[in-house]
C-alpha cells in the first residue's frame, strides 16, 4: 500500500524558491506521501513569480519568454525539485516544464526518485490547437516506471483527454497513473471526461494534480485528486480524496489489492475486443 | 436441454399464432390515426428522443404493441424525428411463456445473480431465445417497421435477443420513415453475465448514412469502452443511438462510465434510451438522455435532455446539430493525433489480450 498526495500550489507562496520549498516540505511531512505529484505548468508558475517573465501579458507570451529562458531556468527547476525529493525521502513528480530538444520544443514532467535522481521524464503526446499553433512538438513514448513498487506511467496535459494513452499504460501493466494537469477555470465541468473516466475504463489508480491559481492572464481551477476504480470508494465515485477549500492538496492510501479484487470480479481489459478494431482504427493498425 | 419436446413444439404454434401478422396489423390499423407525423429531417438539426421504458412482462403481444404505439405517439407529440427505445427491449415478451412470472416471484435475488435459471438449470437463457426468437422477429420486425412508417420517423427498436444461425446475439435495430430496416447492429462487448447466457459478441461496428445523418448503433457495453466511439469518430458517425439495460441500483458515478465520457473523448451526439424497472429478480436502472460534446451544450454540461427519475418511465428529447458538430470537428480546440505512438504500441498491445 502506499499513500500518494496530490497539489494544486494554490495558496503555496511562488514568488521565492525558498519559500516555495518550505511550503512544500511542510505539507510532506505532514502528510507523509511516497509520492507527491504537482500540477502541470509548476515550472512555469515559478518562474513567473520570480520576475524573470516580466513585460509578457498573455499566456502564450509568458510561454514563449519562458522557452527564452528554459535552459537555465529549468536547471533550477530541476535542482529545486530534486533536493525536495531527496530530503523528504519521497518520490516527486515536479509538476511539467517546457524543454527545448533538438530544434523542438516539449511540454514534459519529470520524476525524482527518494535519492533525489531523476527517475522518468514524459513528454506530451496529444497537443491541443494552441499548443500546436504556437510550436510544441508531441512525444512518442509512454513509458512505465516504477514508484515504491508499484508501475507508474505519466499522462502530461492534454494527454488525459486522449483514452489511447490511458490504454497503452494500462495494457502495459501499469498500475497507477500520474497526471499532472490545468484546466481553465471556465472549462472544469469537463474534468470527469479526463483522467477519472481513464480511471474506469482501465481499472487503475491516478493521482491527479491540476493547477488552481492564475498565470499569463488565465485562470486555473480544477480539483486535485487521488482516484480509483468506482467501486473502491463506498460511494462508488471512484474519488478516494480530493482536494478541499482552502487545503490544496489530496491525499490517500492506494489499496493494491482492493484493486486488484475488483479487476479480477469485473475484469474489463479481459472484455476488449480487438478482433472488431482491427481494419477500424487506422490510426491504430496503420 | 434442448426445447424441442412435442409440448413445447405445440406451444410454440401458439406462440405464432397469437403472434400472427394479421393479428398485429388489426390492432396497429386501430391504434394508428391519420394525426401528427414526424417532419422530414432537413440534414442539419434534428429532433430526437430517447424512450426510458419501465419493464413489464406481456402475455398478449398486442399488449406490447399497444405499449410501442404510446411511446411513440408520444415522442412525435413531442416533435421527435428519430426516437429510440432501450436495450433488451424484447423480454418483456417473455410473458408470454408459461411460468415466467411465478419464477420471478418465487427465486431469490441472489440466485438470480448467480444464475437466472434456477428453477430450470438446464435451460440456458440462450436456448430459451432459440425458442422464442423464430417467433418474436417477424412480430417486432412488423411492429416497428409500421410504427416507423405511419408516423415517417427514424426508429431505433432498441436491441433485441435473438437467434442467428446456432448464435444468440443482442442485436439493435434501426428502421426508416418508409418502414425499411436501415441496418442493424450486433452488440460487440458483452457483460459477463451475458457470455454466461450464452450470448455471442458481433465483430465490427456499422455505420448508417441516412438522411437523418450517419447513425451508429453501439450497444450498452460497448459505451464502456473508448474504441467503440473513436472507431464511429473515425468512419464519420455523426449520432451514436446507444440503448441501455443496466442491471444494477442507480448510482450517478457508474452511470457517468458510460456515454458522457464517450462523447466528449470522440465528439459525436449521444441519444441513450433506458430499460427500467424490476425483472425477474433483476433491478435495471438509467438515466435516458440526450449528450453532446461540452463544447456544443449551453451549460457547458454535455447535456442537452436527461430523464429525471433512474427508475420510472419517461422521454427525453432535445435538438441537435449536426452543422455545429462538423464545425467543431474540423477546428477542435483540444483534439489531437499521434499515430506513430498508436503503432509503436497498440498492435501489440492488443495482439497480447
Amino acid at each position: 500500500m502506499i499513500r500518494a498526495a496530490v497539489f494544486s500550489l494554490g495558496g503555496i507562496r511562488t514568488g521565492k524558491i525558498e519559500d516555495y520549498a518550505d511550503d512544500l516540505s511542510a505539507y510532506f511531512r505532514e502528510l507523509q506521501p511516497d509520492l507527491a505529484v504537482l500540477p502541470a505548468y509548476s515550472s512555469l508558475l515559478l518562474c513567473a513569480a520570480s520576475g524573470r517573465l516580466q513585460g509578457e501579458d498573455s499566456f502564450n507570451g509568458y510561454c514563449k519568454a519562458f522557452v527564452r529562458e528554459a535552459k537555465g531556468w529549468n536547471e533550477i527547476y530541476l535542482e529545486l525539485h530534486s533536493e525536495l525529493a531527496r530530503d523528504n525521502k519521497l518520490f516527486l513528480v515536479a509538476g511539467t516544464t517546457l524543454e527545448e530538444e533538438g530544434g523542438k520544443v516539449y511540454h514534459s514532467a519529470y520524476c525524482f526518485g527518494p535519492d533525489g535522481e531523476i527517475c522518468a521524464r514524459q513528454r506530451q503526446t496529444h497537443l491541443s490547437r494552441e499548443e500546436r499553433a504556437f510550436g510544441l512538438s508531441r512525444g512518442g513514448e509512454l513509458s512505465l516506471f516504477e514508484v515504491a513498487g508499484m508501475k507508474a506511467g505519466f499522462l502530461v496535459g492534454n494527454d488525459a483527454r486522449h483514452p489511447e494513452t490511458g490504454r497503452i499504460l494500462a495494457l502495459k501493466g501499469a498500475a497507477l497513473v500520474i497526471h499532472s494537469g490545468a484546466i481553465e477555470s471556465g472549462a472544469k465541468r469537463v474534468q470527469p471526461a479526463g483522467i477519472w473516466a481513464q480511471v474506469q475504463q482501465n481499472q487503475f489508480w491516478a493521482a491527479e494534480a491540476q493547477l488552481k491559481g492564475a498565470l499569463g492572464g488565465r485562470s486555473f481551477g480544477a480539483s486535485s485528486a487521488v482516484i480509483g476504480p468506482c467501486e473502491i470508494t463506498p460511494d462508488l465515485s471512484g474519488y478516494l480524496a480530493r482536494e478541499s477549500e482552502g487545503r490544496p492538496f489530496a491525499a490517500a492510501e492506494l489499496d493494491e489489492d482492493g484493486r486488484l479484487r475488483i479487476k479480477k470480479s469485473y475484469p474489463l481489459l479481459k472484455l476488449l475486443h480487438p478482433a472488431a478494431y482491427r481494419g477500424r482504427l487506422p490510426e491504430l493498425y496503420g | 436441454m434442448a426445447l424441442d419436446g412435442w409440448k413445447e413444439r405445440l406451444y410454440r404454434q401458439y406462440l405464432y399464432w397469437i403472434c400472427r401478422p394479421a393479428r398485429l396489423k388489426r390492432r396497429l390499423a386501430a391504434l394508428i390515426g391519420k394525426g401528427k407525423t414526424a417532419p422530414p429531417p432537413d440534414g442539419q438539426h434534428l429532433r430526437v428522443a430517447a424512450l426510458q421504458v419501465e419493464i413489464e412482462l406481456f402475455k398478449d403481444p398486442l399488449d406490447y404493441a399497444d405499449m410501442a404505439h404510446r411511446r411513440v405517439a408520444e415522442a412525435v407529440a413531442a416533435g421527435a424525428q428519430l426516437v429510440a427505445f432501450p436495450e433488451d427491449n424484447n423480454l418483456s415478451l417473455l410473458g408470454m411463456l408459461p411460468g415466467v412470472e411465478e419464477m420471478g416471484e418465487a427465486v431469490s435475488e441472489d440466485a438470480v445473480k448467480e444464475s437466472v435459471e434456477p428453477a430450470a438449470p438446464d435451460i440456458t437463457v440462450a436456448e430459451v431465445i432459440r425458442y422464442i426468437g423464430p417467433v418474436l422477429a417477424p412480430f417486432l420486425d412488423l411492429l416497428y417497421s409500421t410504427l416507423a412508417a405511419s408516423y415517417g420517423l427514424y426508429l431505433m427498436a432498441g436491441s433485441f435477443l435473438l437467434p442467428d444461425g446456432e448464435r444468440v446475439v443482442n442485436r439493435s435495430f434501426l428502421y426508416g420513415p418508409n418502414g425499411e430496416l436501415v441496418g442493424t447492429q450486433d452488440k460487440v462487448h458483452l457483460m459477463p453475465i451475458e457470455i454466461e447466457w450464452g450470448i455471442s459478441g458481433g465483430d465490427e461496428f456499422r455505420l448508417f448514412e441516412t438522411a437523418a445523418g450517419k447513425i451508429a448503433l453501439p450497444v450498452c457495453m460497448d459505451a464502456t469502452y473508448f474504441e467503440t466511439f473513436r472507431i464511429l469518430e473515425l468512419q464519420g458517425a455523426e449520432i451514436a443511438v446507444l440503448p441501455i439495460a443496466n442491471p444494477e441500483p442507480y448510482n450517478y458515478w457508474l452511470a457517468l462510465r458510460g456515454i458522457w465520457p464517450r462523447i466528449q473523448e470522440s465528439p459525436l451526439y449521444g441519444i441513450k434510451s433506458a430499460l427500467v424497472g424490476n425483472l425477474l429478480g433483476f433491478e435495471f436502472t438509467g438515466r435516458a438522455g440526450i449528450f453532446a460534446p461540452v463544447e456544443l451544450t449551453a451549460d457547458g454540461s454535455g447535456v442537452l435532455a436527461e430523464v429525471d427519475s433512474p427508475e420510472k418511465e419517461g422521454i427525453a428529447v432535445a435538438e441537435i446539430d449536426l452543422g455545429a458538430l462538423a464545425e467543431l470537428r474540423r477546428d477542435h480546440p483540444w483534439r489531437d493525433s499521434n499515430p506513430a505512438l498508436y503503432r509503436r504500441y497498440m498492435p501489440r498491445l492488443y495482439r497480447s489480450l
